[in-house]
Order: C-alpha cells, then sequence, then structure tokens
C-alpha cells in the first residue's frame, strides 16, 4: 500500500489532499458531500480579527473554464470562529489549517496567539494573497513586509505557519525566499488572479466588486508555471492551488514541485472530487511506480536539448 | 451574522451528488425549455421551492452548476418518483447547451438544496408567479390541493387552503410556459401579459391587488418572479396586512453554502442588515426579511 502522508516541515498530513480556504464554508456546509475524515487537510474560510459583511452582490462571474469572486472576506469574526466553527472543526477527524487575515502585524499576531490555545490546531495559513480586500494584499506583494508578518506569527505561536501568496506579482520567488527564510514552514501557491467581468451592454463591471480573482482550470497553467519557478528556488515545501479538478491535476502539479495540494473552485461544482482523488492516488502513483507521494515530488524531468 | 446553526436546515442533510441522465428534452414555451432528469432519489425527497445544481457530467466550460427549481416530478407507472422536471429560459451558454440536451446525456446533479415554501397552512394561497419564476407554483399548487405529496416522510397539511390562485404574469402569450399542467380542476388560474395577447392586459400584480379586495382574509401569498416584480407585490401584501413569502434567484456558484457568492440583504432584530447566503436562508423568505 503506497504512502499517502506528507511532512511539510513541522506539519504532517495523512495524505496531500487539503481543501482550500473559500471553498469549502467552515465543513458543515459539506457534510452532505465529503467524508471529512478521510482528506488530508481543511482549510476553513478566511478569519479576520472583527466580523466583515463582504462585497456587495453580485460577487461571482463564471467565466470561460473559471469564476470570478470577490467576496470580500465575508466572515463574522474571529470570537466567534474560536466559539462556534472552530470546535466543531477539530472534531471532524482530519488536519484543520485555520487560514487568517489581518490588516497589521499585531492583528495576525493576536490571532496566532489565541490560535496556540486552542487544541486541534495543526496549522495556521496566513493569507496575505487576497485580492479583494484592500489592506492585506499588501504584505503578499511586498517580500519584506511577507517576511515581517511570518516572523511576527512564528514568534507568537507553536503551531506550523504556512504563507498563502499571491500570483498578482512580477514574480513570486523573492517573497517565496522572504517568507522561507522569515521561518515559514511551508507556502501556499496560489491564490487568485486579479480579473475583471465587463457587461458592455450596461456599461457596466459584471462584479459588484467591480474587480475579483480568477480561478478554476483556467488558471492552471499558470499555477503549474509559477510552483515549478518557486520550487527551484526555495527550499520550503509548497502547496499547490489552482484549478485542479482530477487526479491528473494533481499528479502535475507534484512533478512541477508541490507536496501536496488544494482543491479549491471544483469543491463547487463537483463537492466529492477531493474524496474521489484520494481514493485515485494510490493507482496513480503506481502508475509511476512510486511508493509514496514524496517520491514524485518534484520530479519532472527536462529533455536536454541538443 | 447568523446562529451557525442556522446556516444548515435539515433539508441539508438530505442532499446528494448524483451522476444522472438526461430522459427528455421539450420546448415548454417561446426560448423556453423544459429538461427531464432521472433522479429517483431527489424525486423523492425534494419538496415545492427547493432546487437543485446541474451541469454536465464533464468538462470545463460551462463550469459551475446553476440553480433550478423544482417543476414536476417524474413517476414511472407504479407511481414511484424516478426523476425530476425543471423549466429554464435561454439565456445564455448554460441554458443554450441545455436546450441541445438529448436523451441520455450524462449530467451531475446535486440537490435538494435550499428552504422551499411552507406547507400551505391558510384559508386562500394566491401563488403569483412572474417568466419563468411560475415553475415552483406546480408542485405548491398540487400540495395545497391534496393532489400530490412530497418529501420523506411525506409533508402533511393541517388546514388546507379553501381556495388555492395562480396568478401568472408574462410578456406575451407565445411565453405561457406550463398551462396544461396549471390546468388543475379546482385552481383559479388568472394570467396577465404585458401586450394584453391573453388575459388581463398588464402587470400580475394588479390580479394580485384584486383578488386581495374582494377578501384578503386568511390569505397567504407565495412569489417567485423578477425582483421588480417581487418587490411590488411584497408592498402590496404589506399594505393588506397578507404574509408573503418570496422565493429569490441570485446567482450562486455551489448552491449549498461553500461560497458566500448568493448573499442578498436580510434584516437583522435590531433593524439593521446582514448580507446572508439565499442557497441556504432561503431561498423563500418572508418579505419583511429582505431588504429589496
Amino acid at each position: 500500500m503506497a504512502d499517502l502522508s506528507v511532512s511539510l516541515n513541522r506539519l504532517t498530513l495523512k495524505n496531500p489532499i487539503l481543501v482550500a480556504s473559500g471553498t469549502f464554508g467552515y465543513a458543515k456546509e459539506m457534510t452532505a458531500f465529503v467524508e471529512f475524515a478521510h482528506l488530508g487537510g481543511i482549510i476553513p474560510k478566511t478569519v479576520t480579527p472583527q466580523p466583515r459583511p463582504g462585497n456587495p452582490p453580485p460577487r461571482t462571474v463564471e467565466t470561460a473554464s473559471g469564476m470570478l469572486n470577490s467576496i470580500g472576506l465575508d466572515n463574522d469574526g474571529f470570537d466567534q470562529f474560536v466559539a462556534e466553527k472552530l470546535p466543531y472543526l477539530t472534531g471532524l477527524g482530519t488536519s484543520i489549517v485555520v487560514n487568517i487575515a489581518g490588516k497589521t502585524n499585531d492583528d495576525f499576531r493576536r490571532m496566532a496567539t489565541r490560535l496556540n490555545e486552542v487544541p486541534g490546531v495543526s496549522a495556521i495559513e496566513l493569507n496575505i494573497s487576497c485580492p479583494n480586500v484592500s489592506g492585506g494584499v499588501d504584505f503578499g506583494t511586498d517580500p519584506s513586509l511577507a517576511a515581517e508578518v511570518v516572523a511576527a506569527v512564528r514568534e507568537s505561536c507553536s503551531i506550523p505557519v504556512i504563507a498563502k501568496l499571491t500570483p498578482n506579482v512580477t514574480s513570486v520567488v523573492p517573497i517565496a525566499k522572504a517568507v522561507a527564510d522569515a521561518g515559514a514552514d511551508a507556502v501556499s501557491l496560489i491564490n487568485t488572479f486579479q480579473g475583471m467581468a465587463v457587461d458592455w451592454k450596461r456599461r457596466r463591471p459584471v462584479l459588484g466588486n467591480v474587480l475579483g480573482g480568477l480561478s478554476g482550470p483556467a488558471i492552471k497553467p499558470l499555477a503549474l508555471r509559477i510552483i515549478w519557478q518557486v520550487s527551484q528556488q526555495v527550499k520550503i515545501p509548497i502547496i499547490g492551488i489552482g484549478g485542479i479538478q482530477s487526479i491528473d491535476d494533481v499528479m502535475e502539479f507534484f512533478l512541477v514541485g508541490a507536496t501536496a495540494v488544494q482543491i479549491g473552485t471544483a469543491n463547487f461544482y463537483n463537492p466529492g472530487l477531493a474524496n474521489q482523488i484520494i481514493r485515485e492516488l494510490p493507482e496513480a502513483l503506481a502508475t509511476l511506480k512510486a511508493e509514496s507521494v514524496k517520491d514524485i515530488v518534484g520530479t519532472l524531468q527536462i529533455p536536454k536539448r541538443d | 451574522m447568523s446562529e451557525y446553526s442556522s446556516t444548515l436546515p435539515g433539508m441539508m442533510l438530505c442532499a446528494k451528488q448524483h451522476q444522472a441522465k438526461i430522459v427528455a428534452v421539450r420546448a415548454m414555451a417561446q426560448d423556453t425549455w423544459a429538461v427531464k432528469v432521472h433522479a429517483p432519489e431527489l424525486a423523492a425527497t425534494i419538496t415545492p421551492g427547493q432546487f437543485f445544481m446541474i451541469r454536465p457530467a464533464t468538462g470545463s466550460d460551462p463550469l459551475l452548476g446553476r440553480p433550478f427549481a423544482l417543476f414536476d416530478i417524474v413517476r414511472d407507472a407504479a407511481g414511484q418518483p424516478t426523476g425530476v422536471e425543471f423549466g429554464f429560459v435561454k439565456v445564455g451558454k448554460m441554458t443554450t447547451l441545455m436546450s441541445q440536451w438529448s436523451k441520455g446525456d450524462e449530467v451531475s446533479v446535486w440537490g435538494p438544496l435550499g428552504n422551499g415554501f411552507p406547507v400551505p397552512e391558510c384559508r386562500h394561497l394566491i401563488c403569483v408567479a412572474g417568466g419563468i419564476g411560475q415553475t415552483p407554483f406546480l408542485g405548491v399548487i398540487r400540495e395545497a390541493l391534496g393532489l400530490e405529496s412530497y418529501g420523506i416522510p411525506p409533508r402533511s397539511i393541517t388546514t388546507r387552503p379553501q381556495q388555492v390562485s395562480l396568478c401568472y404574469g408574462v410578456r406575451s402569450a407565445g411565453y405561457l410556459a406550463g398551462i396544461e399542467e396549471f390546468t388543475i380542476p379546482g385552481l383559479d388560474l388568472q394570467i396577465a401579459t404585458d401586450d394584453g395577447s391573453t388575459g388581463h392586459q398588464g402587470y400580475v400584480t394588479q390580479l394580485l391587488q384584486n383578488k386581495l379586495a374582494q377578501n384578503s382574509d386568511g390569505v397567504h401569498v407565495y412569489c417567485c418572479g423578477p425582483e421588480p416584480m417581487m418587490k411590488a407585490v411584497a408592498e402590496i401584501c404589506k399594505a393588506a396586512a397578507v404574509p408573503c413569502w418570496l422565493s429569490l434567484e441570485t446567482p450562486m456558484a455551489c448552491g449549498f453554502g461553500a461560497c458566500f457568492s448568493c448573499v442578498t440583504k436580510v434584516v437583522e432584530p435590531d433593524g439593521s442588515w446582514d448580507y446572508r447566503r439565499t442557497c441556504v436562508e432561503g431561498p423563500v423568505f418572508r418579505a419583511e426579511q429582505l431588504v429589496l
């Protein structure tokens, strides 16, 4: 039997298939469709220090093989999350990676300090990459600011720290390097690409927030490219995200350098997918004569040019 | 912001994701189609006003499922539920594709989703429909008239309405969809068209006002249609002190509460409002809950 477990520095997962923040609600919504205990991990929707109503609708629109969203981190705030959602999540029999976003280092520090006290939180994922809110995106586009927030969180807690990075920069590599140097256990690559949809007959943007983040199969080649580039130059493990909708997609992410992956947009249109991929993974590993996931991570072979 | 427990109504627990096959596709009216899907479990559990999501079984463009309300339950010769029929207007990429589906095509369908209309407990139930918004009312009306029951265990009515009306408004006679199905003994069917090609010329809201003017005692109003129409219906009902339920159609990506796309402004106890998810807290709301 293949070994599906993976290690991302201090975080060990029973298998490499997680579900991405913002695409799985707080898990309870998925009860009818998903065997939670079989998942590698669950990353609930981003939580912020204070409640946020989110952006005005329309908040999503479908595009060619993808979708734009501008939810705007609609959530009931950190206290309510810890009191009401976390107890449910930590009882689901899988790793819970809490995704947090703040406007200052202190915001992140305070939430990390509290989460450190909650039994059952496996790791913290820092959302320093949401394209739909002001005040958060700056962390993720500047290597020194990104490093500062990671260092602040590392100092505040002893649980593993993952930085989720934005692709909306010229190169993700310097930012990934900076957060690795600051002590991040892993990077999640990538959040959505900023995009726009227009209703020309009404001379209006389609989204209430004008701009949104593009996700879905349309961005998979971009995600593969960025993971490949980062894996060549940065030592910490990568969690790949971007348009995954099949076991084939997952294997491609492993080969370019991802140690684990997150299923995102596909949860919306195929909520049983993460469980299905986990069932299909041993056979796919066997196809490459691999006995464990780590045997194939970053094993893409580039043919020599003549 | 909601109590966490209230974001997951009991109905959700019987929702399932199914690979299913198309049974039949038919033209219902101008630009309007109806599709039958083989889905026995969904057919057995869905109640009027609830919805399900559907998309092709494979491919990524179109990508997301689309929500549709139950129109009719398909039954076999023994009367057992075998599938669902839903209606839609061909407006975009997915609905154009759906109008070209044929028997045997494979689809992915998940449901039942959301909270449907309450069991009608009143003297006179008036359903007000605009455009394709008539589809949820076939089940509502059959249940109200005691012709069919829905859900497991079957929903029962203690005070069956003595009178059931459907006020149905469309642009023009060609858009009337499902008139054969709505020709039911005991149903008072009233039609309005914008162009006067059949029925009352003008808005469907006038038909509602006429009914309420006759007798508004013990009336409950269920409404589904374009938002301006629902807003007008809500105002008419408020003025007449008649309870009114609206079924919203907001764009949604998942249908089960994960994406937070389909929000609408819902009034809080303190008079402020918060964005709430239509898919899990609706799509049917009491009119006074909403900021329209």
